[in-house]
């Protein structure tokens, strides 16, 4: 009788653990499902703009729920942003930001609460989300609440054309970040290096870095933060496709084009560097910062966004210098890619509160709060009139560094290639090719064979990413 | 002995609350589960195609879910193996008299009141690769371990969190359990002259079997379900893929890859796989529990 009992017990504690996470109901009451669809774009080519809202449409006085994942001071910043809009807005309208967790988090939950009728109005998408939320048919593009009071002219150049479909802007461009190359001065000294001179090619990369190792000026010579997306970084700077349909711009892309001559030849490279201990590997994320503050190598290729923190940290301990990502030779000159991320309008809501969310957008654009941003975050300053006004006041002379991330992708070339590529499920793409990465300088595994695996995983999830999401 | 309700609508009603629950949290969200599994749907879930059994067909195909299934193991293995046998030695150790005796099992019992999260975060600042403290205290000795980027270290740190985490469960019913023997049967052993381990092994560790038992299905339903909050805080399943737990990666291709047709299979595949486990336990380990006469 006891054991019955608590078989019963043990196969309930199961079934509820086994329960997944309550998800919205299935497909029949999506409110989707019953409006009328837009014009399939059956073509692959850009497809038709939709309509501009009307003239005779006014912002309405309503709250604007704004879902971001900007945790700490970052979060902070936008705050102040929602309560500076809603003292002067003339429409009364009330923005209300909530912090959502992460990015992953925050896209998460903004599609399911599209699913259940109650989407945000705004929501701020990583940029590995953007094919996603193109192919979620749960968004707004900005550009059709823009009645020709933004001049995306103005913006610099590159964000906006990475988050351009067909050359109309879908979504407000906010923290823009790149990749770059941080170098510490004091190991360059103490390894006989020019502290001013650092590596711009993969060779003096690799000399620079032995010498590094062996003259005993740190354990290590290189480590990369988020090593998938400087993978995708290289392909950019060399103006080398990434994937097919000039790199999903001019439809879905369903290959990839990782294990070309190209994509072989860098990771080769990287693995003749992690071979002599030139190469450090330091995880996916942000995990490379802290050794590398704390001296255990001499340079770190990262995101732009880390300047801030970094130059914080190393404040005192060592003088940092930063520099542009180095290059293989003989390739053609691209540019690097930009990160970050992108406020999204969401679908569900009428004409007049979509544009109470673009005044929105239009404030966080403005001039003065386009420096502020930049000042407190360390995120790229958006328009080319911040730009100007930061560089009358003298910043980039006071602190040079940034001015390194912002030229980085001034200086390149305009093609499909050099724009950044978009793929659906990128995360899960992300995730493969990193996998593949630590296998070849990690594992030291053959880096064509890895490229090819990875490759062929890839295209089996774009495939039938494709097959739901076309 | 058996009673008899005065009607027959009664039990009935005095059961209902637990078969609501059970019908909103379980029956609804599995049936939903299962059903989900045979489709694909685009990213707002507005398009649902019906492909059978193809979604079982590819995560199976992947080596992914494999390693996921094979990591899973190595955890569950680790927890249950390394996590009971602690928890009965320190219940043992803790079940003697001696100063502070009771303020010492408070204590022992702690870790349980925490989040798994929490227990992440705790065991993430105390190894963390360049400042943690017993990262440091280990480098001193020549002791490597970095989590974030060894396969094997991170695989080792997740494991060893969770056991701790679940310390403080096991102890509290290996205490109870100990303490609710029979002290005539140690008393004649005593007197018989067998020593501690003997009396242990042959008396101690016998009459717990139904507590042990009890545990090692608990300890392995917690394996296979709770490591997630912890990985979610530390690892998020990588370096790679070292601790991708079934759970997680779960976690990953439905919220995150947005892939419900994938992570609904997975969710099937794993409770059947647990409900079969638990049922092998019963069938099995199950008919060496004593419960007594």
């Amino acid at each position: 009788m006891k054991q019955a009992l608590m078989v019963l017990l043990v196969l309930l504690v199961v079934m509820v653990a086994c329960a997944p996470a309550p998800t919205p109901a299935p497909a029949a009451t999506a409110p989707a499902a019953t409006k009328p669809a837009a014009p399939a774009p059956s073509a692959p080519t850009a497809p038709t703009p939709l309509p501009v809202v009307g003239a005779d449409v006014k912002p309405a006085a309503t709250e604007v729920l704004f879902w971001h994942a900007m945790s700490g001071s970052r979060g902070d910043v936008i705050k102040s942003f929602a309560d500076e809009f809603n003292k002067t807005n003339k429409y009364g309208i009330t923005v209300k930001p909530e912090y959502t967790g992460t990015y992953a988090e925050t896209v998460t939950k903004a599609l399911a609460a599209f699913k259940a009728g109650k989407p945000p109005h705004i929501v701020q998408v990583y940029e590995v989300g953007t094919q996603t939320m193109r192919d979620s048919k749960a968004i707004v593009p900005i550009y059709t609440l823009n009645r020709g009071d933004v001049d995306f002219g103005d913006v610099v150049q590159p964000i906006v054309k990475y988050y351009s479909v067909g050359g109309q802007v879908v979504c407000m461009p906010f923290n823009s970040s790149t990749a770059m190359l941080y170098y510490n001065k004091d190991a360059f000294k103490k390894a006989g290096l020019d502290p001013n001179k650092p590596p711009t090619t993969f060779d003096e990369m690799y000399e620079y870095g032995k010498k590094i190792v062996s003259s005993g000026a740190a354990k290590g010579g290189v480590s990369f933060g988020w090593p998938a997306w400087i993978f995708e970084q290289m392909f950019a700077t060399h103006n080398q496709l990434y994937a097919n349909n000039d790199n999903g711009r001019s439809g879905l892309a369903t290959e990839v084009y990782i294990n070309s001559p190209f994509g072989v030849k860098v990771l080769t490279e990287w693995q003749k560097w992690a071979k002599e201990k030139v190469l450090v590997y330091g995880g996916r994320e942000y995990d490379a910062n802290a050794p590398f503050i704390a001296g255990e190598f001499a340079m770190l290729v990262q995101s732009t966004s880390s300047l801030g923190g970094i130059q914080n940290s190393a404040k005192g301990k060592f003088e940092l210098g930063t520099t542009f990502l180095p290059r293989l030779p003989g390739y053609p000159v691209g540019n690097s890619v930009v990160g970050g991320g992108c406020l999204w309008v969401m679908k569900g809501h009428s004409d007049a509160e979509n544009l109470a969310a673009w005044e929105f957008l239009k404030f966080i654009n403005q001039l003065e709060n386009q420096i502020t941003w930049h000042k407190k975050t360390g995120y790229f300053p958006a328009t080319n009139r911040a730009v100007t006004a930061l560089l009358n006041e003298g910043w980039f002379a006071q602190q040079p560094n940034y001015i390194t991330a912002f030229l980085e992708i001034l200086l390149g070339v305009d093609t499909p290639a050099a724009r950044g590529v978009l793929l659906g499920n990128f995360v899960e793409i992300r995730d493969v090719v990193g996998a593949a990465i630590e296998d070849a300088v990690v594992n030291m595994k053959d880096p064509k064979t890895v490229l090819d695996e990875a490759a062929k995983k890839t295209n089996q999830i774009l495939k039938d990413y494709a097959e739901v999401n076309k | 002995m058996q009673t008899r309700f005065p009607n027959k609508f009664l039990p009935y009603l005095l059961l209902s609350p637990s078969i609501i629950i059970v019908l909103i949290f379980f029956v609804i969200p599995s049936v939903q589960s299962i059903q989900q599994s045979l489709y694909r749907s685009n990213i707002s879930g507005t398009r649902q195609i019906f492909v059978g059994l193809r979604n079982y067909e590819q995560i199976f195909s992947t080596t992914e879910y494999l390693n996921s299934i094979q990591v899973t193991f190595l955890f569950a293995f680790f927890v249950v193996g390394v996590g009971l046998a602690l928890s009965l030695f320190i219940a043992l150790v803790a079940n003697q008299r001696y100063a502070g005796f009771t303020i010492y099992r408070t204590l022992l019992i702690w870790p349980y009141a925490l989040s798994p999260n929490i227990a992440g975060v705790i065991w993430g600042l105390m190894l963390e690769p360049t400042i943690g403290m017993l990262t440091n205290a280990m480098q001193f000795i020549g002791i490597h371990f970095n989590w974030r980027t060894d396969a094997a270290s991170a695989l080792l740190f997740i494991a060893m969190a969770a056991t701790w985490k679940m310390l403080g469960y096991n102890i509290i019913f290996f205490l109870a359990g100990i303490q609710g023997l029979p002290t005539e049967i140690l008393e004649a052993a005593e007197v018989d002259g067998a020593n501690a381990w003997t009396k242990f092994w042959r008396i101690t560790f016998p009459l717990l079997s139904p507590t042990t038992f009890f545990l090692f299905v608990m300890n392995t339903l917690y394996a296979f379900f709770e490591g997630f909050g912890l990985i979610h805080v530390t690892t998020n399943g990588g370096p790679g893929y070292a601790t991708d737990l079934m759970v997680y990666k779960l976690y990953r291709d439905g919220f995150i890859a947005m892939n419900t047709g994938f992570a609904s299979a997975q969710s099937v595949v794993l409770l059947l796989l647990v409900a079969s486990l638990t049922f092998l336990q019963f069938r099995y380990a199950g008919r060496y529990v004593y419960y007594g006469g």
